[in-house]
């Protein structure tokens, strides 16, 4: 049973994997506990920070003022990576879409500086700057998910009789649409290590940036650690939401996934 | 002589050739297809299409499928003929793609839609599935059919919205016997569904292919008097079997007679020659 764990591609119990991981995290815990130097804050400290950020710093209300734009960016962003993704079928578009996956070379404190030329307060120019980051990255992946389109796909949509454009909707729209939302999935990581350097540059509206900024400039490394944890919490809740959204629709997509 | 006639064509190939990038894959090919008619029996035709591997065959059922242009020569179907377009000749290629993102039902149905109204189509593709037996697995992915399975469905797909004409790329390949067996009636299922439904078998099993087919091509180079191999392939009138006219079309137990032995040998030899 336990062996199982040390094969390649074996397929421990499920009891005996829930314990693995719970003994990893206990033993994790531990180390954490009875870690000998002391510049990484304790558990207790940690756990200290964490309630007095909630109580008297509102970590909860920034954090879902962070997930709201943060959300907000990624479906504008996620609808404009697509179309220009999508666009790539017309020669004419496939320029604007190898240059928007350039872009993501573009560095956030130089860019933040045109969208406050651009747009007129704080928050438009974090929203774009977060749609503009996320953009870049989408549409890099989201072409690599097209350009994985292989000609007996195509043959075969065109053997029925479909029209180019309706080969196209049913080859690339319809049949990688799971896909997209694989790439959307991680590349919305991208957008919280985007968003917490924005609220830093633009601190009108606040949010975890802005908290995980000061708890960095006055040295509260508990408060830093318990904000990071926080997020990392999110993320993992983030990931585990958009499986649990692609099983529900595309529930043919891990068919063929190596069990 | 066998009894049988012929009648309007079904398929033409007029000096079609083949190049790519200055490179020619095929060259100066005519061939053609017609509806072969049998007094009292309601059958289509089976067409054999052998050649060595990589010499150009899925090239030349692109160009039949009207998936690739030929850079010379013309390919008609159906009657009147007329020049073939995209969705006129099914074409089930080796790893019989359907679409993964829908089930077998939806699969069809996409199929059926394209040339029927929606209460028509539904009719079609319910009636394909009994026929093919695939109708238990209607909610099914196509990931989750077996590789029988999804052969069936790939051509009751093909069926559901081509003309008449359907090619088959290696569709004995990788199969155990009784799995070639249930091909091999599919096949015979589908030349019984119409007259002029012509099913073109594009294999490297010779005696399984010959056997269900009245007609033969053989791809192959061809040399000049030099004994120099002349660039691109092509199917020479030589190579251009006519079964029926050899009275080894039709038969049961065809594999067993020695002029069919004889026949497979020739063909073994040409292929291994070309």
């Amino acid at each position: 049973m336990l062996k199982d764990l040390f094969i390649p591609n074996a397929r421990p119990h499920r009891s005996v994997f829930l314990t693995m991981v719970g003994g990893q995290v206990l033993l994790l815990l531990l180390l954490w506990l009875f870690y000998p130097l002391q510049l990484f804050p304790t558990l207790g400290e940690v756990l200290g920070s964490f309630k007095e950020l909630v109580t008297s710093q509102g970590l909860i209300q920034e954090l879902w003022a962070s997930l709201t734009t943060a959300l907000g960016a990624l479906a504008i962003a996620t609808v404009l990576a697509l179309a220009i993704s999508y666009l790539t079928a017309l020669p004419f578009f496939r320029p604007i879409a190898y240059a928007a996956s350039k872009m993501r070379y573009l560095t956030l404190t130089g860019l933040t500086f045109f969208m406050a030329l651009m747009v007129s307060n704080g928050h438009q120019v974090k929203l774009s700057v977060l749609v503009f980051g996320a953009t870049v990255y989408l549409v890099t992946g989201m072409t690599s998910v097209i350009l994985t389109t292989t000609q007996e796909e195509m043959d075969h949509a065109r053997t029925l009789g479909m029209s180019e454009w309706r080969s196209f909707y049913e080859v690339v729209v319809l049949g990688k649409l799971d896909e997209m939302l694989e790439v959307v999935r991680q590349n919305f990581a991208i957008i919280w290590t985007m968003i917490t350097l924005v609220e830093t540059l633009y601190q009108s509206e606040g949010g975890i940036g802005l908290l995980l900024y000061k708890q960095n400039r006055y040295l509260h490394l508990a408060g830093v650690v318990a904000i990071q944890l926080v997020i990392l919490a999110t993320g993992a809740l983030q990931d585990y939401t958009f499986e649990f959204l692609r099983r529900l629709f595309f529930p043919y997509s891990d068919l063929t996934t190596a069990k | 002589m066998a009894d049988h006639s012929y009648k309007d064509s079904i398929l033409a190939l007029r000096d079609v050739s083949m190049q790519f990038k200055g490179e020619v894959v095929l060259r100066d090919i005519s061939l053609d297809v017609r509806d072969v008619v049998r007094p009292g029996v309601s059958q289509g035709q089976v067409v054999g299409f052998y050649g060595r591997s990589g010499i150009g065959k899925s090239v030349l059922c692109r160009i039949i499928a009207g998936l690739l242009p030929p850079s010379t020569g013309t390919v008609q179907v159906g009657t009147p003929a007329r020049p073939v377009c995209p969705g006129d000749v099914g074409f089930v290629q080796q790893r019989y793609p359907l679409f993964d993102h829908r089930t077998l039902l939806d699969n069809l149905l996409v199929a059926a839609e394209r040339k029927h109204a929606p209460a028509e189509a539904k009719a079609r593709a319910e009636d394909y599935l009994a026929r093919f037996d695939l109708a238990p697995h209607r909610r099914k992915y196509p990931a989750m059919l077996s590789g029988g399975q999804r052969q069936r469905a790939a051509i009751a797909q093909q069926l559901l919205c081509s003309e008449h004409l359907i090619i088959l790329d290696e569709p004995f390949s990788g199969l155990d016997i009784a799995m070639i067996d249930e091909v091999k009636k599919i096949i015979m299922e589908v030349t019984l569904l119409d007259e002029l439904n012509t099913v073109v078998i594009v294999s490297h099993d010779l005696a399984t292919t010959t056997a269900l087919a009245d007609t033969l091509w053989l791809l192959a180079p061809e040399r000049d008097a030099a004994g120099q191999c002349l660039p691109g392939a092509t199917v020479n009138k030589k190579h251009q079997y006519n079964l029926a006219e050899m009275g080894l079309a039709w038969q049961p137990g065809i594999q067993a007679k020695p002029e069919f032995v004889q026949l497979i040998e020739h063909l073994k030899d040409e292929i291994r020659h070309s």
